[in-house]
């Protein structure tokens, strides 16, 4: 909790000077000096990897006259500086680039699987967001009580547990050994859009519920105890106020502001420990889409997916960090 | 079975020139009756012990692997999902049968050299076969095929087999037959033609890209048609209504789709989003099969994964070096580790469906004390050396691994050096000292050619050195000999050669393991395929749903 806490102090004191609209404009600006040398590092991590786009296209049936050729016509021939200036000039005017290997630009490339792999966050923050607050608060409201101690246990349980584990569990439940009542893996042909069949969503869905669920139940539990044990809570019921009007009209909006933190942490451990969660459901998302474009060495799908996680990161922080001077009437006020 | 019909078939299996139990396992493969409804049918159908075919439905398969580099073409692959692609597609002239053997199961009725002359090939399709537009194969389509199958600028996988072909040399003798002049005499046309990549497509088709015809373009004359493609994704294809095969292809549609993830396409299977799964990882392989709905197809193959030492670069330069680590190597025991048991022994020699294989070179065994005294008299006791491998095929990675942990009894450290694939096939492959490498199944002289002569596109270990030059010398000769009877001979010297002083350590050959959906009908276990699921069901035309 305390980190949280804190943190949301130092946001506060950062937004002091000029009032919260340079605030904003300065974390933005931060925001994209962080993806230029995002850019940068991805770009010189792609070139420590041995093998080039070329030898992944080719493989083992390259012969030094096709790499050659190849290389020429993908532009690998080219000095590293110049083949990542150019790419960061086309990037800032919203050209992508080509993909190495699939022969069509990026941005058409990754278009559906950036589609697909939102619609899955969308659905599980929106499910997990509220889920984890009902949850939290009602534990703190009745602390060290059975739902309390149960739904610890419970959340704690899950969050010791990869989430590759759960989705496997959850694939042996509803899947394929015990029931059958759901298809294991999320095959959306092409030219289907993951919501035309709800069935396939439903396990991904709640793999990523069940794996950020328990961190951010957890924070709203402690964030709550604090603030329902603090002199302007217990004013509150003091003169008389209903139980239910103390807890969600006083207490929450206090006791949201850490939380806020860990759900932004949360949806951008989403952007990308997604990757992981698809594998597993074969759901054809920027996760899955990323792990290819590695193994084949195609830099330009690698550059967009990765500035474009670096991105989510990046705006769910600063998102975070104004939603919490809003929500918390402490923070609000000491910015005017 | 009545008299007459036996003597019928046995001069039908004559006229083919195959024995009359292969003519019968043939006609079950195909799944059809050669004299119609006569005696033939039954006994193919009991052959299999599978009831009559039905038609109708999507079968819907999982391929291993695939990526938006997936490609279409009728003579050429890039993934492993693009092989079922293209065997729905396209047709070879002449076809391996369940058990490794060239059949004229093909398009063409005929293809023979010349009155012992292999240099002189004489090839005709049959009538009345039709491209999914229409077209009637011709004498031009074949032209066309072979000529853009060579065509160095395409640098096509199934070229590399074909380099006898002068494309230049080719005539038109009639509307159906064609004659090839090779540049040299050659016997292995027959396996290099009935190669799955091999595909007859039709003139015209895709001259100067692989893999980039528009979809209304893919034509070629198998049993479906292709509907939609998507590169990492699936494909669609449907049923060929003018198909020349009577009653075949069984199924409306199929759909070939792309898992890149085993533990995906296993669950897949069970949870039935697809009717068969290839390449089951050998740890799943009770889940499949303890699955009510589920089955495992096993089939030998003779893919091979070996451990490959550089004949010209120490410590490998001394053939006792060589000698030492084939005998470090206990091959049940990699085997039963690395393969979990499905696969069968290797004994340092490549292609064992092989008719021409020699059966009777004694089984290689571990032999520690005398690995030992070998390292010793090279001055190489005590050896610590790095094996370079990568997770190209099963068997790869785990063969390097069990190895390595065999070699310390010998003294010997090995440290396994496990690379990305971009890595392994980086500026370093075929150089590399020691490493290891996957091969599909081939017969002796065509894998000669892709792998063991200077000449070889993926020669790992630049065999032969020096000391056993006579090697090419011999794989010449073979080449040139129709002879079956002195071809034999003469390959069993290359084959004794390799087998004393060669650089591949053969520990192994794994088997297919497929997983399907018991409404599934057609598939034959032990079927000795190229390509998994008994060749994707021919081509999906000898499989069917009950």
């Amino acid at each position: 909790m305390s980190a949280a806490a804190a943190r949301a102090g130092r946001v506060a004191k950062a937004a002091r000077p000029r009032g919260i609209s340079g605030f904003v404009v300065r974390r933005v600006l931060l925001g994209l000096l962080t993806l230029f040398l995002v850019s940068i590092v991805v770009f010189a991590a792609t070139q420590a990897l041995p093998g080039d786009a070329a030898r992944a296209i080719l493989g083992r049936d390259a012969t030094p006259q096709s790499l050659a050729t190849l290389r020429k016509q993908l532009h690998l021939d080219q000095p590293v500086v110049q083949q990542y200036t150019h790419w960061l000039g086309s990037f800032v005017t919203g050209d992508l680039g080509h993909s190495l290997v699939a022969n069509e630009p990026v941005s058409q490339l990754i278009g559906t699987p950036i589609l697909n792999s939102l619609f899955l966050m969308l659905i599980a923050g929106l499910i997990s967001i509220p889920l984890s607050i009902v949850l939290g608060s009602v534990a703190a409201r009745r602390r060290d009580g059975v739902f309390d101690h149960s739904s610890s246990m419970t959340l704690l349980g899950l969050a010791a547990l990869p989430e590759f584990v759960t989705s496997i569990a959850l694939v042996v439940l509803f899947g394929t050994t015990v029931f059958h009542i759901l298809p294991p893996v999320s095959l959306i042909p092409p030219g289907q859009r993951p919501w035309d069949d709800w069935k396939e969503l439903v396990l991904p869905v709640t793999a990523l519920v069940l794996a950020v669920t328990p961190y951010i139940a957890r924070i709203m539990r402690a964030s709550m105890i604090e603030v329902l044990e603090s002199d302007y809570v217990e004013m509150a019921r003091l003169k008389g106020m209903r139980e239910q009007t103390v807890l969600w009209r006083h207490a929450l909006p206090n006791g949201i502001a850490p939380t806020i933190q860990v759900i932004a942490l949360s949806l951008a451990y989403l952007a990308g420990g997604i990757v992981v969660v698809e594998r597993v459901f074969a759901y054809p998302g920027i996760g899955n889409a990323f792990v290819e474009a590695v193994s084949n060495r195609d830099l330009p799908t690698v550059q967009a997916l990765a500035i474009l996680i670096a991105a989510a990161y990046v705006v769910l922080n600063v998102g975070a960090d104004v939603a919490t001077i809003l929500v918390s009437p402490r923070l609000r006020t000491s910015l005017k | 079975m009545r008299e007459d019909e036996l003597a019928r078939i046995d001069e039908e299996a004559r006229a083919r020139g195959i024995s009359r139990e292969e003519l019968l396992k043939r006609a079950a493969v195909a799944g059809l009756a050669i004299y119609g409804a006569g005696g033939l049918a039954t006994a193919a159908e009991a052959a299999v012990g599978t009831a009559k075919p039905k038609k109708g439905g999507n079968f819907r398969v999982g391929a291993a692997g695939g990526s938006s580099s997936d490609i279409i073409d009728g003579q050429d692959i890039v993934t492993n999902p693009d092989q079922a692609r293209l065997v729905a597609g396209w047709e070879t002239l002449v076809v391996f049968d369940q058990n490794f053997k060239i059949t004229y199961n093909g398009l063409a009725e005929e293809l023979a050299p010349q009155k012992n002359n292999a240099a002189v090939w004489t090839i005709r399709v049959r009538s009345g076969v039709e491209f999914h537009n229409g077209k009637t194969l011709g004498a031009d389509d074949v032209i066309y095929s072979l000529r853009r199958l060579v065509d160095p600028k395409l640098k096509l996988f199934g070229g590399a087999a074909l380099s006898s072909i002068n494309p230049n040399n080719i005539k038109k003798l009639d509307n159906r037959t064609v004659r090839l002049f090779l540049k040299q005499k050659d016997v292995t046309i027959l396996d290099a033609l009935g190669q799955y990549v091999a595909g007859i497509v039709p003139v015209g088709y895709s001259p100067k890209a692989v893999g980039k015809a528009p979809l209304k373009q893919q034509i070629g004359t198998g049993p479906y048609m292709l509907k939609s493609f998507t590169p990492g994704q699936q494909s669609v294809h449907v049923r060929n209504p003018n198909y020349w095969r009577t009653g075949q292809p069984y199924f409306d549609q199929v759909t070939v789709l792309d898992f890149p993830d085993d533990t995906a396409r296993v669950n897949a299977l069970l949870g039935g989003q697809i009717d068969a799964a290839v390449q089951i990882p050998p740890a799943q392989v009770s889940v499949v099969s303890g699955h009510s709905g589920t089955k495992i197809l096993e089939s030998p193959t003779a893919q091979w994964t070996p451990i490959c030492m550089r004949v010209d670069s120490a410590p490998f330069t001394d053939v006792r070096v060589r000698q030492a680590m084939r005998l470090i190597a206990n091959r049940p025991q990699i085997v039963a580790q690395g393969l979990a048991g499905h696969g069968h022994l290797g004994n340092d020699l490549y292609a064992p469906f092989d008719p021409l294989y020699d059966h009777g070179l004694p089984q290689r065994v571990q032999d520690i004390d005398k690995a030992k005294s070998l390292l010793k008299a090279a001055g190489q006791d005590g050896l610590t050396i790095d094996l370079q491998t990568t997770n190209g095929a099963l068997g790869q990675n785990e063969g390097a691994q069990v190895f390595a942990q065999q070699a310390k009894a010998a003294g010997v450290t090995v440290n396994v050096k496990i690379l990305d694939s971009g890595a392994f096939y980086s500026n370093q492959y075929l150089k590399w000292t020691f490493s290891t490498d996957f091969w599909g199944t081939r017969n002796y002289l065509s894998q000669v050619a892709a792998g063991s002569l200077p000449s070889s596109p993926y020669n790992e270990t630049h065999w032969p050195d020096a000391a056993d030059a006579k090697f090419k010398k011999l794989y010449s000769e073979a080449l040139q000999t129709v002879s079956l009877k002195k071809r034999t001979e003469i390959v069993h010297e290359m084959q004794t050669l390799e087998y004393d002083n060669g650089g591949y350590l053969v520990w192994g050959f794994s088997n297919f393991l497929d997983g399907y959906s018991t409404k599934l009908g057609g598939l034959i276990p032990g079927d000795k395929g190229v390509i998994p699921l008994n060749g994707f069901g021919n081509g999906f035309r000898t499989i069917w749903f009950t």
